[in-house]
């Protein structure tokens, strides 16, 4: 078995790693937004698994469609569903965030409706300041003390500290990776990309340093992509399937970097290790590459889309935005016209969180590789 | 409305606009000429009218002009003598008239947003912003909460224009000690972030903030508060001694001129005018049949017509719809950390705040305690499809209100800014049906 095949087998719901977490007798919480501090959960010896719906069919949502409306994003509507089939039945509870309307009403719907044994909602700021940074540090001591309580576990410093240094291990084997894409010849496509990340948020965290580990290696030694037609970046919220991707790819399309919540937004930026654990958590988390949820972030939103362009070499970038995101709908109106004012060419495509309608989706893209090759 | 009195604000209205001005120009002509056909209530009009007028006058006495939301008061603007603008404005006083759907269109052109993506209640400010129709203010400030709508379009006004903008956090904990959400910290996070607001505005208006007046601002805040707060009592009288559309006018002033010598005087009146209405007996509705709950934004191109329709058609009385039910009491200020305080509970009660800020359970005690203290006999909620954060706290509240108190709600789907999603005829069959199957 190849390690992108080991990996893999941690991209369903329930997976044989979470299993043998929890045949051990450990705890699995489950957790919405890149601004959940996955390190405190798994300082806790609880596993912090990443939230997603995939197996959700299109269009078969009756429970999210009532309770959180038709005009909901369909993550949410998805989530609420298989919350009320008892597909999340692996985990001991759940961790939200007032990431955007969609996700905190979420949350409420699913303590009223598909409850689980333990909730919390951790308040993130909607701006970046010094007292919104104390503030957002008195939330995560609030949820630091509430696992602590209900888990009956004690999380000493030593404990964060180790959590820190093995997620940001991670961090930079992920960046090592996507310094290998900057290459004329990837070693990688998106979809592979999209399918490590995802399983490194549905599994033990030293484990998949492991694994990271053996797959930068196997990348170093590979030989890279030359037969793509056009280098992509995709810039957007919360994508999870590869098929998208592989959509994409199949047209010829190399996806060699993003801005995606499944992505650069999620691992970039490192916890500094020398501070207080808990202070150095929440300098990272508030000060992160940000979502369009944080007011007054976008110049950096948009300083760090156009670096990574230029790094990466960025032929075309696509805007994917899932059906009914008030945050990315607004973000891509102005960071399109950005994208105007540098010449970058750029497509935008509306999605639900299921794949759906991929017919019209081909037609446009290979009508965005044709511009693309056309300006080469 | 006399002709004297009619002639003297047409005349006012004349010249005190420049060309950014034209859409609050129209809302006040709009304005006025509703009033030519009333012969009641003209003194709350009158003030409404001299709001339309103080903005136009700001940028021509060269006084800075602050947008902000309909969720947040103008205490601090009147104390530094800021003319404030509410962003709302642009969709709230235009869609009565319809004058904001060309600048709707205008935005979905542009590809900003559609209706069941982006709340309408901001979207027409960027489609009139991009046709040079609306003024661009000099300040712009925003808060984090309560929806992602409202705090993304001042981001992309903000982008648009340069404009310097502030934006405040408003967390999601509760802060009355008796709540299972209270966080005993809150108080003082909202109090430092005012402080670093005003710190922010002398240093933007290069002005030094005036303790003494903002605290006799807060003294006559707190006057206001108190009439309407008699207000609200007045209302849970059978029959209801106020027509549907009052609850909404306080809210308008506490948002236009809350802290201002114009709001105690307006806030009275209507208080007085009510407590004459319950001393003499009178229902504001004639043979009152029914008291209906409205625990969301009135269907805003309605103008008042949908409850007047309501009124005549079943003798039906809204009660008073989620921004009329302001629910800030008067604070004890008696010192200048007291006057913070009273800012700050303001902040985290301010209508549509208080209930939509946390947990659903803010929305579903608001409307039991409605339900309740109003003795309501049915509940509407016209939810806004793009208002993701109340829609889906809608079928859950509605649920719950149900099974505690028996009363039947109707939920659905509009565009309270645009007749041509759900128009008003398919509003009122909706209406009709659910009043003469489930509530008589």
């Amino acid at each position: 078995m190849t390690v992108m095949e080991k990996l893999s087998q941690a991209i369903p719901l329930a997976n044989p790693w979470i299993n043998n977490w929890r045949n051990e007798g450990k705890n699995v919480l489950g957790y919405f937004c890149t601004y959940i501090p996955e390190e405190i959960i798994y300082a806790a010896d609880i596993l912090p698994v990443r939230v997603r719906a995939r197996t959700c069919s299109a269009g078969d949502t009756p429970m999210g469609d009532a309770y959180m409306t038709p005009t909901a994003c369909s993550f949410t509507r998805c989530c609420l569903e298989l919350a009320n089939q008892n597909q999340y039945d692996f985990l001991d509870g759940i961790v939200s965030c007032n990431s955007c309307d969609q996700i905190r009403r979420l949350y409420d719907n699913i303590r009223f409706k598909a409850p689980f044994p333990y909730h919390y909602i951790i308040g993130v700021p909607g701006c970046v300041s010094d007292t919104t940074h104390e503030w957002f540090k008195h939330e995560i001591s609030k949820f630091k003390e509430s696992l602590e309580k209900n888990f009956k576990v004690s999380i000493s410093d030593e404990k964060l500290k180790k959590a820190i240094r093995v997620y940001n291990k991670s961090r930079e084997l992920l960046k090592e990776i996507y310094n290998l894409r900057k290459h004329d010849n990837p070693p990688i496509t998106g979809t592979e990309m999209l399918n490590i990340i995802s399983a490194g948020m549905s599994m033990p965290r030293d484990q998949f340093n492991y694994l990271l580990s053996q797959q930068l290696q196997e990348l170093k030694e590979k030989e890279g992509i030359s037969d793509y037609r056009a280098r992509i970046m995709i810039v957007g919220s919360m994508l999870d399937d590869p098929e998208y991707l592989k959509v994409i790819e199949d047209l010829g399309g190399l996806v060699v970097v993003d801005s995606q919540c499944l992505g650069t937004r999620y691992f970039w930026d490192l916890i500094d290790e020398n501070k207080n654990p808990m202070d150095a958590i929440g300098e990272r988390y508030l000060s992160k590459i940000a979502c369009p949820r944080m007011a007054g972030k976008y110049p950096e939103r948009v300083d760090f889309m156009m670096k990574l362009i230029k790094e990466f070499n960025v032929d075309g970038v696509i805007f994917q935005r899932i059906k009914f995101c008030i945050l990315w709908w607004a973000e891509i109106f102005m960071l399109r016209n950005k994208l105007k004012d540098e010449g970058i060419p750029f497509l935008e495509l509306e999605r639900e969180y299921v794949l759906s309608g991929a017919g019209a989706m081909k037609t446009r893209v290979e009508a965005f590789m044709e511009i693309l090759e056309a300006n080469k | 409305m006399e002709e004297e009195f009619y002639q003297k604000y047409k005349k006012l209205g004349r010249g005190s606009w420049g060309k950014e001005f034209l859409l609050i120009k129209g809302m006040y002509n709009g304005m006025l000429n509703l009033m030519k056909s009333q012969d009641q209530f003209i003194e709350p009009m009158e003030t409404i009218l001299k709001i339309f007028l103080s903005i136009g006058k700001a940028r021509k006495e060269g006084r800075s002009i602050i947008m902000h939301p309909f969720n947040y008061g103008p205490e601090l603007f009147h104390t530094m003598n800021l003319q404030p603008l509410m962003q709302e404005l642009f969709s709230v006083g235009l869609a009565p008239f319809h004058m904001n759907e060309p600048y709707l269109d205008f935005s979905n052109n542009v590809g900003y947003g559609d209706n069941p993506t982006l709340c309408n209640a901001s979207r027409p400010l960027i489609g009139a912003f991009l046709q040079g129709a609306a003024p661009v203010p000099d300040l712009l400030f925003f808060l984090s909460t309560p929806c992602n709508s409202l705090s993304i379009n001042y981001q992309v006004f903000e982008s648009l224009t340069g404009v310097p903008t502030y934006n405040m956090d408003i967390p999601y904990w509760a802060c009355e000690q008796d709540s299972e959400f209270y966080d005993e910290t809150i108080m003082d996070y909202i109090i430092t972030q005012s402080k670093e607001f005003i710190e922010w505005l002398e240093k933007e208006t290069n002005q030094k903030f005036n303790i003494e007046k903002f605290q006799q601002t807060m003294l006559r805040l707190n006057e206001a508060r108190g009439y309407i707060m008699e207000f609200n009592e007045l209302l849970k009288t059978i029959p209801c001694p106020a027509p549907s559309m009052t609850g909404f006018w306080n809210w308008f002033f506490m948002t236009n001129i809350g802290g201002t010598a114009d709001a105690v005087e307006v806030t009275k009146y209507t208080r007085d005018k009510t407590a004459e209405m319950v001393k003499e007996g009178i229902g504001a509705v004639e043979d009152e049949k029914i008291r209906i709950g409205w625990p969301y934004t009135h269907v805003f191109f309605e103008g008042p017509n949908l409850f007047n329709w309501l009124e005549e058609t079943y003798n039906a009385v809204t009660i008073m719809d989620i921004l009329g039910y302001y629910q800030v009491r008067p604070q004890n200020i008696t010192n200048l950390e007291e006057c913070y305080e009273s800012l700050a509970k303001g902040t985290l009660e301010y209508s549509m705040i208080g209930s939509c800020r946390g947990p659903v359970e803010y929305y579903i005690d608001y409307c039991l305690d409605y339900v309740r203290d109003y003795k309501l006999d049915c509940i509407i909620f016209p939810m806004q499809y793009a208002c993701k954060h109340a829609y889906a706290m809608a079928r859950i509240t509605s649920e719950i209100v149900r099974e505690e108190t028996g009363i039947p709600a109707l939920i659905f789907g509009c565009d309270p800014y645009d007749s041509r999603e759900v128009p008003s005829e398919a509003i009122r069959g909706k209406i009709s049906e659910f009043i003469e199957q489930v509530v008589l």
